[in-house]
């Protein structure tokens, strides 16, 4: 369980001033949930999957994670970011072989596994390609097996599909509904687009401009497994993106 | 259809160098400089090949090129160690940032006596001047390189479970190769002076020394020929660079 309890982040800016970022989010996401963070570009939902990695500390407030109080980051949350963040100089194949190697799992092992997973992201074939041999798409198909390779229980996907074509965007959502019915996995999930966050979640989290606070928490009931073709015809569907959508509207 | 393309461009690059050989014959068989001064191509590059079959020759070369590469092999180590250091810890980023500020601009052939007078005439002064000139362009191309890596390069890998120290090592040193690729290249072109001047200002063997030795004595043949023999293992170990440095950049995008 990720409990985030009233943290805030104040970053310097050049000229010196303080800028809130985040303000007062207090969050509870339960194990295999899926919870999506939704807002408008600079309202910190960034920041806060960043602080709930360890990647960043908070300004004030604390997040733990199973009880334990995020101090850095560990293998238990694994990031997959809108940039891809590849190793350039390693194969598809050594980038999902990376983090299993640091941790003294053996090379076959780890050969084994990481093709596995590529097969599972289907990148099978691709293995001895360069990342910058590949669509963008793929790239995002290596990162998400590199993080699933070291079993991480808890996803922190931070807009992972912000940079691809709508077509491509489509079935990497489909894929990654797909991968989360397996083992459920707790995610943490940041985007823009409501569709995608209604699609993908058990609850949306919409955030207010900065410094982003917490608008409103929807839960969304939707029936799981979800198949997108019969839920854009359905109507609590369409119910859910027009009232967030309104909520996003009338904040601008 | 691009190797054609290449080849056109190495055949237009060595119009130049043609150009520069056949005014230097034109000079000579014109008589518009003593023939005891400038002696004609023909002269020096049978000369040479005389030369590249000697066994004497060939030890000064052998000794020009230990210290060249044990000067530069130090100063890449030391250099890179430094450098990722530095973006590493901040107490070492603090001491040696001020220190590399100040001694980088120093031109350090000017330590070349000093180390006369404490390591000797022989290898290690010489290593030393090499080394001294070399390590800066290194240190702060890793410096530099080391600190502007995309921080969710790291992230990731910390992320994985691995250590800041080992995420320096595995990661943020092999994100900044283009960048320590390009100081090494700088660091090998100073090597490659340095070692030669410093043979040139009191050495008692190397290609430098021959050069001066040859110089004091006018002649003039033997002066030209370490001169060349230095520029060709200048060309050979920059293309023996570049090609090294493709292919362990052949995974980063062009530009870099």
């Amino acid at each position: 369980m990720i409990a985030i309890d009233a943290v805030s982040k104040e970053f310097e800016t050049k000229g010196g001033r303080r800028h809130l970022a985040i303000d007062d989010i207090g969050l509870a996401v339960a194990d295999g949930e899926f919870v999506s963070i939704l807002g408008p570009s600079g309202c910190g939902k960034s920041t806060l999957l960043y602080i709930v990695g360890g990647f960043v500390p908070p300004s004030r407030g604390s997040v733990t994670v199973g009880g334990k109080p995020v101090t850095g980051p560990g293998p238990d949350r694994g990031p997959v970011f809108q940039e891809f963040a590849l190793f350039p100089w390693k194969t598809v194949l050594g980038n999902v072989m990376y983090g299993l190697q640091q941790q003294g799992v053996g090379r076959t092992q780890a050969r084994e596994r990481a093709r596995a997973l590529l097969a599972m992201v289907h990148l099978e074939g691709y293995e001895s390609f360069y990342p910058k041999e590949l669509s963008g798409g793929m790239k995002q198909r290596v990162a998400i097996a590199r993080t699933l390779a070291y079993r991480p229980s808890i996803l922190l996907m931070d807009e992972p599909f912000g940079a691809l074509d709508a077509h491509t965007r489509t079935r990497l959502q489909n894929d990654l509904t797909e991968i989360w019915e397996r083992d459920r996995k707790t995610v943490l999930f940041v985007t823009h687009s409501v569709e995608e966050a209604v699609f993908l979640s058990d609850r949306v989290v919409v955030m207010t401009r900065s410094p982003g606070r917490i608008k409103e928490i929807v839960t969304i009931d939707l029936p799981r497994p979800r198949d997108r073709v019969t839920l854009l015809l359905e109507r609590r569907y369409q119910d859910h993106v027009v009232a967030i959508e309104r909520m996003m509207d009338a904040q601008e | 259809m691009i190797r054609a393309g290449r080849l056109a461009d190495t055949l237009i690059g060595l119009v130049p160098i043609a150009l520069i050989l056949l005014a230097w014959q034109a000079v000579h068989s014109a008589g518009l400089a003593p023939p005891a001064l400038l002696p004609s191509p023909a002269a020096v590059f049978t000369r040479l090949a005389q030369q590249l079959g000697s066994p004497a020759y060939l030890e000064h070369a052998a000794a020009t090129l230990y210290r060249l590469f044990a000067g530069f092999g130090l100063a890449l180590a030391v250099g890179v160690a430094l450098g990722v250091a530095a973006t590493g810890s901040r107490a070492v980023g603090a001491v040696t940032g001020p220190i590399v500020r100040v001694l980088a601009p120093v031109p350090k052939i000017a330590l070349y006596p000093a180390f006369i007078l404490t390591l000797g005439f022989d290898d290690a002064s010489k290593i030393a001047a090499v080394f001294v000139d070399a390590v800066f362009p290194i240190l702060i191309a890793t410096r530099q390189g080391t600190a502007v890596v995309e921080p969710k390069l790291a992230w990731s890998a910390r992320a994985a479970g691995v250590s800041p120290a080992r995420c320096l090592v595995t990661v943020v040193l092999p994100a900044a190769l283009p960048s320590v690729l390009t100081g090494a290249r700088i660091g090998l072109v100073i090597s490659c002076i340095v070692v030669f001047l410093a043979e040139m200002i009191t050495s008692t063997d190397g290609l430098g020394h021959l050069l001066v030795r040859a110089a004091r004595n006018f002649q003039t043949v033997d002066m030209f020929v370490p001169l060349i023999t230095i520029s060709l293992l200048g060309l050979t170990l920059n293309a023996a660079f570049n090609a090294l440095r493709a292919r362990l950049l052949r995974g980063f995008p062009e530009e870099s």
